[in-house]
């Protein structure tokens, strides 16, 4: 499903930020992606979604070769791919259900299909009263559920999560994880990155580890 | 399903041009004041082409006739041309006639040519064109009757002409340089402006990107927004330039004299399908380029 070749990224002037990454997700994987802070996990997953490009080495997902496809497939490659972001990038100006319908709207869905799937997921993670509330009236962590509520309205076959669990109590970290868990249970292939090591301890899955850049640890 | 996609991009250019009134608005005052540079432009080198064309046509021909050509034959001839040229007016000036003006012309000094012993002066056809030509429609003309039998010699103020047509000639490249400078100017204030509109929402458009929305999906609204700006614009210079000519024009010529001679030609529609048109684009184009630079990343 996912596979990097000494893959190497590195900014001009700076050590490299991934150095040398050689990995393979199967799919329907559910894997852990851990390391202090400034590892390199953000940028692992920008290169999973073509946000970023490796300065050397090859990516393949799904079977393609992302470092070679021309920037008009890179939509569509997207449009498989949810992605919860460290720092949820949520419009300002939508409202909640705005916001998570938005993955479905550039599909081309029809508005009353865009609606209905994004409260149910809304409903999933806990926010169906907010549908109609602008982004900055939430708190961080409901926030942070607007961008898994997102990341999974169309179904994805992979799913990116860059601490999906970062702003949450206790209770909700499991209950969100709980959804992670039930979307990889339905055939999702799933990354989660996080340097929460209670988490890993706690739901034992595969469990990737970067320091400074390198693949440190595979298991 | 193209339908109520392009359905919803316009709804949602109608919201962001609702939501973000000024940015929008600042890019209508744009593109309406370089809309009304430009059109007051084109409308005052047509009404410069329009003088010099009426000067033109006050440079009739002159047909000198032999000397000896009688009364009859004279006549026959202003037939002919007549004939043969329906859209002229030929007046026939025989010899005593041309010697009465020539005095007249002289005033006091016309007891000089009391001393001559015979009229000197050759009968004449003066052509007249009925309708205005341009410099070149007189140099044709003049070209043809010089070969009519019994024609001895041309006049046609040929200086004055080629003076005139090279004043013309000049008028055009410079207006058509001139018109492309300032088009091209308006254009990229417009998309400058647009430019400043898109930065401010330069999230949405990453975070379009991100959830998959091909760069054609992200540029539709823009686009929508920037051809509606661009006619709301050009309505606004349209206004403008109509005012200038019912009102201020008028009342221009009424206090300076110099003025008097100026009266812009008045737009026709297709003039104002052309002026909106150029609106339109002008807001496309400006989007376009505005936009460009941000989906790039
Ligand atoms: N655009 C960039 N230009 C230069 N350096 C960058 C850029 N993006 C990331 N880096 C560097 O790459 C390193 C890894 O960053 P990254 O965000 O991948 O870390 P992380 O493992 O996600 O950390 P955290 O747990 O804090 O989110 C950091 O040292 C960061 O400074
Ligand atoms: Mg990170």
């Amino acid at each position: 499903m996912i596979q990097l070749f000494h893959v190497k990224k590195s900014y001009p002037g700076d050590a490299p930020v991934l150095d040398d990454i050689t990995l393979r997700v199967e799919k329907g994987e559910f894997v852990w992606l851990t390391g202090p802070s400034g590892a390199g996990k953000s940028t692992l997953l920008k290169l999973l979604f073509c946000a970023e490009s490796p300065t050397s080495g090859q990516i393949l997902v799904g079977g393609r070769n992302i470092g070679r496809i021309t920037q008009g497939a890179v939509p569509y490659l997207r449009r498989n791919i949810g992605v919860v972001f460290q720092d949820f990038k949520l419009l300002d100006n939508r409202t909640v259900v705005e916001n998570v319908g938005y993955a479905l709207e550039v599909l081309g869905a029809s508005d009353s299909e865009i609606r209905e799937r994004s409260l149910k997921r809304l409903e999933q993670v806990g926010l169906k009263h907010k549908a109609a509330s602008l982004p900055r009236r939430l708190s961080g962590g409901e926030q942070q559920r607007v961008a898994i509520a997102r990341a999974l309205v169309n179904e994805p076959t992979i799913l990116l999560a860059d601490e999906p669990t970062g702003n949450l109590d206790p209770s909700l970290t499991d209950s969100i994880l709980q959804l992670l868990f039930d979307a990889n249970a339905r055939g999702t292939t799933v990354i989660v990155a996080t340097h929460d090591r209670t988490l890993l301890s706690r739901y034992r899955r595969r469990t990737v580890a970067l320091e400074k850049g390198k693949l440190v640890f595979d298991a | 399903m193209i339908a109520h996609v392009a359905w919803r991009l316009s709804r949602r250019a109608a919201v962001n041009l609702w939501r973000a009134p000024l940015p929008s608005l600042v890019s209508v005052l744009t593109i309406s004041l370089s809309l009304f540079i430009g059109a007051s432009f084109v409308l005052g080198l047509f009404a410069a082409r329009a003088l010099l064309t009426s000067w033109g046509a006050q440079a009739g021909v002159t047909l000198y006739l032999d000397k000896q050509t009688d009364d009859d034959k004279a006549r026959l001839l202003a037939q002919q041309i007549r004939l043969q040229n329906p859209e002229v007016e030929v007046v026939y000036v025989d010899r005593a006639m041309a010697l009465k003006r020539l005095r007249g012309d002289l005033g006091d000094m016309a007891g000089a040519l009391d001393g001559l012993a015979q009229n000197p002066l050759p009968p004449s056809l003066e052509i007249t064109p009925r309708v205005t030509l341009p410099p070149s429609g007189v140099r044709i003309l003049a070209a043809q009757l010089g070969t009519v039998a019994g024609v001895s010699e041309v006049d046609y103020g040929r200086e004055w002409l080629d003076k005139l047509e090279a004043l013309a000639r000049g008028l055009r490249v410079f207006g058509a340089g001139a018109l492309f400078t300032v088009l091209g100017a308006a254009l990229l204030v417009v998309a400058n402006t647009i430019r400043l509109a898109v930065y401010a929402r330069r999230d949405e458009i990453e975070i379009m990107k991100l959830v998959g929305a091909t760069d054609g999906y992200v540029r539709a609204p823009f686009l929508m927004e920037g051809a509606l700006q661009g006619l709301l614009g050009a309505a606004i210079a349209l206004g403008a330039v109509v005012a200038v000519q019912k009102w201020l024009l008028p009342r221009a010529s009424q206090a300076f004299a110099f003025a008097a001679g100026i009266s812009a030609p008045n737009l026709a529609p297709e003039h104002w399908g052309a002026l909106l048109g150029a609106g339109a684009v002008v807001g496309l184009f400006g989007s376009w380029l505005a936009v460009a630079r941000f989906l790039k990343t």
